[in-house]
């Protein structure tokens, strides 16, 4: 090792003045140096203010690091140097010279500056290259002083001269002596530095962080990253890619392809393309809590083939950055850059703000995406609620399945009445068009629940999921079926109304969201639930129809107007005049004595009348209190009494273009006269309490036992209603006025209580006819029919034998008004008269006439001789 | 050849740095102190970039046992994936004699973790397991002493110079990876008390060693034979009494 010599001769004696401008300039220095912040000043200050006193081409600094023991250029004297030009001047600045070789450790090794004449030492083994660049361009000689800090070699002053012997005693002095304030500048520029750079991260993140806070959606998203990550000097290209919900692959997500736009056709390929997280890849970015630097060239050679490796070749990116994207423990996707450099706490401070602005985009598609749902299944519950039918429920359904889950309906199986059985309930038969006839084939199949994969689902609480790939190997029938839509799960829930299962629900699709389904179903099965309720109750209506018409028959047939027994003349008149009265509209009063079959005339007429396919209304007018009668005439609105607790139709209403039968209408209330006289009158009625009048068209037939001229004249009856009523009198005979009907009535009814009873009686032996005739009948038909009950259920053979006719309580009752201002002789005389006529002008025996009067047949000979009663007399009258 | 040397500022980091820059090799001596952090990935794809060995020398700050292994299979899961992506041809780690059977540690089973690490990462790879350092020697003692008595189990030692443990690494840092495990030990085979007795005379230190048959190790259980090689190892230069003669001259 050589150093340049200075033969030290003839040193001159420094002036005061000299010596004063010297330290003056050392102190200029010194105070330049502290008030540097910026390092290209430095150099030049130094250079500035050296050079005013000293010779020297150029000057730069060197630092030193110790982790690889190098030591690289850090200030240029950019101005001055001479070897600026020279073709290895960019490779010199950006070396690193080893601090291992006996150059520079000399100059580790010196405290003080030390010279060297490049032309001795360049050449030396090891000696660093900008020695030799430097003598290539004249330089002479370099002075080397190191910079200390913390009394550590930091780095060095080299100062250049041309002229050999330009490092005087002096000039080394000078340097040795500002060396010290050089270190602490340098220092200061290197911390400077640092705390810029540092401030730097800080506000780019600052201003990410604020741009990436107002993000609500990916494209606002795309927009921060862009204006942040445009900020970032060497980034070439970027690309967010995320993890499909499959957590098996990743798509771009935000993309920026770069200042070379790739083919259009490529990118488009590239950005609908799903790349599998474990390409050897993706996989290693996610796993590393690092970023990643990765040389495309390096990785096309390991063998990875990922497209996007290939389309970064072509892209000509030499590396490229990969840090995953993760909120909290989940990892979201990846950060691509395209960059040569990674600073890892800015990558790491704007991955996390992309990872949450991710996480909270995601979080909020996720919220609208249930609001959408959620609107979509309460349109569906709209729908549902007005379905009543099968096909409009269907049409729902399919509809809603289309919306929300893009997918068709399979099928719905609906357990039949007997709680075992599966029906088809309906399906979406286009579903399944390339496989018709198998699924028609399939489908009318009636399953029991029972079956494997019906019982499996009726037994599951959210229903389940068949892989249709998976039920295939299985040798799953029905997923041969599924095989031909393409699609590759089959979703299956129970369908529930409360706690009860009533069917299942069977949708293929690649994807279903389980909370939709659970919401669909539920609302499917209360419609489908609705739906069997609604065609249960039409059956039951349609059913209570048939009875009604079936009931109607019946009562058309017990009251059949061919019922009427009696072909004597004067129930021939009272058929000639119910003929002539039935198809008119006409009131009429039916009057008779009680049991003489008033009703049953009554409905003779309504049958028919024009109005026989309706009900004849009956009001039994004596049956109902007087309070009450006028509202079941004439009915009430809610309200309108103590007790009227709800709407209530009168009878007149419901009597509406049929007839009203109003029994026993002497017995009607004064006040319900005068109403019901209204109504006859204007054809209208109107609610107690209520306030519109309500037309009718109504056929009135009233009949009554009493004697209504009579009460009129008493005042118990309205005589203008009376003349009303009054149009159409038809008088029934009493039984006692048509004896000749007596035996066929006695026919009649004991061949019907016989029937109803069990009995076989045939026949009424003579001696019963014979009572029969003999008696008043006040009861007249209906106490017949009451006499012949009895008498059947009495008789055990087959003749009824005896009757059991009341006794000893006729004649008394009989017509008083009659038997008025008469001497006994004459009532005697008409009374036996009147007997004799009854027995048949038989005198004694059974059924004669001194039975009847319980006096012996002898006297009652003796009596007729006495009061001159002949044959004539009681076989002429009738 | 490049070679980064993570921990190049420890015990043996040191040393094999300074062994392999002797042989002319650009060796980065990686730490946080020089900006590359295996914990924060800072600085680590720049420094392994056209780098072919990377020795791994780094030890836990911290001894406590969850983040001693939080330590290793952090640190270690970096560095291996950012040697992935730099394609690094060599992973050399130093690891201890006897880490499996010393599992009841947690210090060793965060060293299983980080062996397992490596051994799955497929980087080609060469762990050496080496005895404990002449240099643990006084720490040995003070942590066992009580007052002037020196608790020592009497499980056998085999210590092995530091210079040496280096020698081994830098040796193995230049050789082909073997993808395999490689032990290495003091040239003799001694008891623990015989060797802290014997440190102790050596430095006048008036301390008792007092034998005991509790076979622990720092506190945890070991076997008498946990903390020697099992089968064959390769043995250092330095024996006991050299190294303590070295140590009386740097005193």
């Amino acid at each position: 090792m050589k150093r340049a010599e200075h033969p030290e001769i003839e040193v001159p004696v420094l002036s005061k003045a000299v010596l004063e401008q010297e330290r003056k300039m050392l102190l200029d220095l010194g105070n330049d140096i502290t008030s540097v912040r910026d390092k290209n000043d430095l150099l030049a200050l130094f250079s500035k203010r050296i050079k005013s006193l000293f010779y020297f081409t150029h000057t730069i600094v060197t630092l030193i690091d110790y982790k690889d023991e190098t030591y690289t250029p850090f200030l240029l004297d950019d101005e001055n140097s001479p070897i600026r030009a020279h073709t290895l001047y960019q490779q010199l600045i950006k070396a690193r010279f080893s601090l291992n070789e006996p150059f520079i450790q000399a100059v580790l090794h010196t405290a003080d500056p030390i010279s060297f004449i490049l032309e001795d030492i360049m050449d030396k083994p090891l000696s660093p290259l900008f020695l030799r660049v430097n003598h290539e361009e004249g330089v002479q000689e370099i002075l080397m002083t190191r910079l200390m800090k913390e009394g550590k070699p930091m780095g060095f002053i080299h100062i250049y001269t041309d002229r050999p012997g330009s490092f005087t005693k002096e000039f080394r002095s000078v340097i040795k002596g500002i060396a010290p304030q050089l270190s602490g500048a340098v220092s200061n520029i290197l911390k400077n530095e640092e705390i810029l750079n540092k401030e730097k991260e800080k506000s780019f993140l600052l201003d990410f962080s604020s741009d990436i806070a107002k993000v609500r959606t990916k494209v606002e998203l795309a927009a921060a990253v862009h204006s942040s990550l445009s900020k970032l000097t060497d980034l070439k290209a970027y690309a967010i890619r995320r993890i499909n919900e499959d957590g098996a692959t990743l798509s771009p997500y935000i993309f920026d392809p770069g200042p070379i736009p790739p083919d259009k056709k490529e990118q488009d390929r590239l950005v609908n393309t799903n790349f599998p997280i474990n390409d050897g890849l993706q996989n290693r970015v996610l796993e590393s809590n690092i970023p990643l630097l990765f040389n495309v060239d390096r990785e096309i050679q390991r063998g990875i083939t990922s497209s996007y490796l290939q389309f970064w070749k072509r892209m000509e990116y030499k590396t490229l950055a990969g840090i995953r994207l993760r909120n909290a423990e989940t990892n979201l996707g990846i950060l691509w850059l395209a960059i040569e450099e990674i600073n890892i706490q800015l990558l790491q401070g704007i991955c996390s703000q992309i990872s949450i602005a991710m996480a909270n985009i995601i979080a909020n598609e996720q919220v609208s995406k249930k609001q959408e749902e959620q609107a979509f299944l309460l349109d569906f519950s709209h729908d549902i609620t007005q379905v009543r039918t099968r096909t409009e429920l269907q049409d729902a359904i399919i509809r809603v399945i289309d919306k929300t889950m893009h997918t068709k309906l399979a099928m719905i199986r609906v357990i039949d009445e007997d709680g075992f059985h599966l029906s088809p309930f309906m399906f979406d038969r286009t579903l399944f068009k390339n496989a018709e006839a198998t699924f028609d084939k399939m489908s009318v199949n009636r399953i029991t629940i029972e079956e494997p994969y019906t019982s499996r689902v009726l037994a599951s609480k959210e229903g389940l999921v068949f892989n249709v790939a998976e039920e295939i190997r299985d040798g799953n029938a029905y997923a041969r079926l599924w095989e031909t839509t393409g699609l590759k799960n089959m979703y299956s829930l129970p369908l529930r109304a409360g706690d009860k299962n009533i069917g299942t629900i069977w949708l293929l699709a690649n994807r279903l969201s389980k909370l939709m389904m659970k919401g669909i179903c539920s609302q499917i099965s209360i419609a489908i639930a609705n739906i069997q309720a609604n065609e249960k109750l039409l059956a039951y209506k349609k059913q209570l129809e048939i009875e009604n018409d079936y009931l109607k028959e019946q009562i058309h047939t017990i009251y059949n107007f061919s019922e009427i027994i009696g072909h004597g003349v004067a129930m021939q008149e009272v058929y000639r005049l119910v003929s002539v009265v039935a198809g008119t509209n006409s009131t009429v009063l039916v009057l008779g004595e009680t049991g003489t079959g008033k009703e049953l005339i009554a409905r003779a007429i309504h049958n028919t009348s024009s109005r026989k396919d309706k009900l004849m209304v009956k009001v039994n007018c004596a049956a109902l209190p007087a309070s009450l009668i006028e509202s079941e005439l004439f009915g009430h609105e809610r309200g309108a009494f103590t007790g009227a607790i709800d709407r209530r139709i009168g009878k007149f209403e419901l009597a509406d273009h049929s007839t009203l039968f109003l029994d026993e209408i002497g017995e009607l209330p004064l006040e319900a006269q005068a109403k019901l006289l209204r109504v006859i009158q204007e054809r209208e009625v109107e609610r107690l309490g209520g306030k519109q009048t309500i037309k009718v068209d109504v056929r009135l037939i009233a009949a009554t036992n009493r004697n209504l001229e009579d009460a009129v004249k008493a005042g118990r009856f309205r005589e203008d209603l009376f003349y009303r009523l009054n149009v159409f009198p038809i008088q029934l005979p009493s039984l006692r006025e048509r004896p000749e009907d007596i035996e066929p009535l006695a026919n009649f009814f004991v061949a019907r209580y016989s029937r109803i009873t069990g009995r076989k009686i045939k026949n009424i032996s003579p001696k019963v006819l014979q009572q029969l005739g003999s008696y008043t009948w006040p009861g007249n038909v209906r106490e017949m029919e009451h006499l012949i009950e009895r008498s059947v259920l009495l008789t055990p053979g087959d003749t009824l034998q005896e009757v059991y006719i009341p006794r000893g309580t006729t004649a008394e009752k009989q017509n008083p008004a009659q038997l008025a201002n008469r001497s006994l002789e004459e009532v005697e005389r008409s009374y036996i008269i009147e007997t004799l006529q009854r027995c048949a002008g038989k005198i004694s025996g059974a059924g004669g006439a001194a039975e009847i009067l319980q006096i012996p047949g002898n006297t009652l000979h003796s009596k007729m001789k006495k009061l001159g009663i002949g044959k004539a007399d009681y076989f002429l009258t009738k | 050849m490049k070679i980064v040397v993570i921990g190049g500022s420890g015990l043996i980091g040191t040393k094999v740095v300074a062994k392999l820059r002797a042989r002319g090799h650009q060796v980065i001596a990686a730490s946080p102190n020089t900006g590359i952090n295996t914990i924060t990935g800072e600085g680590l794809a720049e420094a392994l970039t056209n780098t072919s060995v990377v020795i791994d020398l780094a030890n836990s700050p911290s001894w406590e046992d969850k983040a001693v292994m939080e330590f290793f299979q952090t640190a270690g899961r970096n560095l291996l994936a950012a040697e992935i992506n730099a394609g690094v041809k060599h992973h050399v780690a130093l690891s201890i004699v006897g880490v499996l059977l010393m599992q009841d540690s947690g210090y060793m089973r965060a060293k299983k973790a980080q062996e397992d690490l490596i051994m799955q990462s497929g980087v080609p790879y060469t762990i050496i397991r080496s005895t404990q350092f002449m240099e643990f020697i006084k720490g040995i003692a003070d942590q066992a002493a009580e007052g002037n008595v020196v608790h020592i189990s009497d499980v056998q030692f085999q210590p092995i110079a530091a210079e040496d443990v280096a020698t081994f690494v830098a040796e193995a840092a230049l050789e082909p990876p073997i993808d395999g495990i490689k032990e290495i030990a003091g040239p003799g085979r001694f008891t623990m008390p015989e060797v802290v007795t014997r440190y102790l005379q050596s430095t006048n230190d008036p301390r008792k060693v007092v034998p005991n048959s509790h076979a622990q190790y720092y506190g945890a259980q070991i076997t008498t034979t946990s903390l020697v090689p099992a089968g064959q190892a390769r043995l250092g230069a330095i024996n006991l009494e050299t190294w303590l003669a070295g140590q009386l001259q740097h005193a």
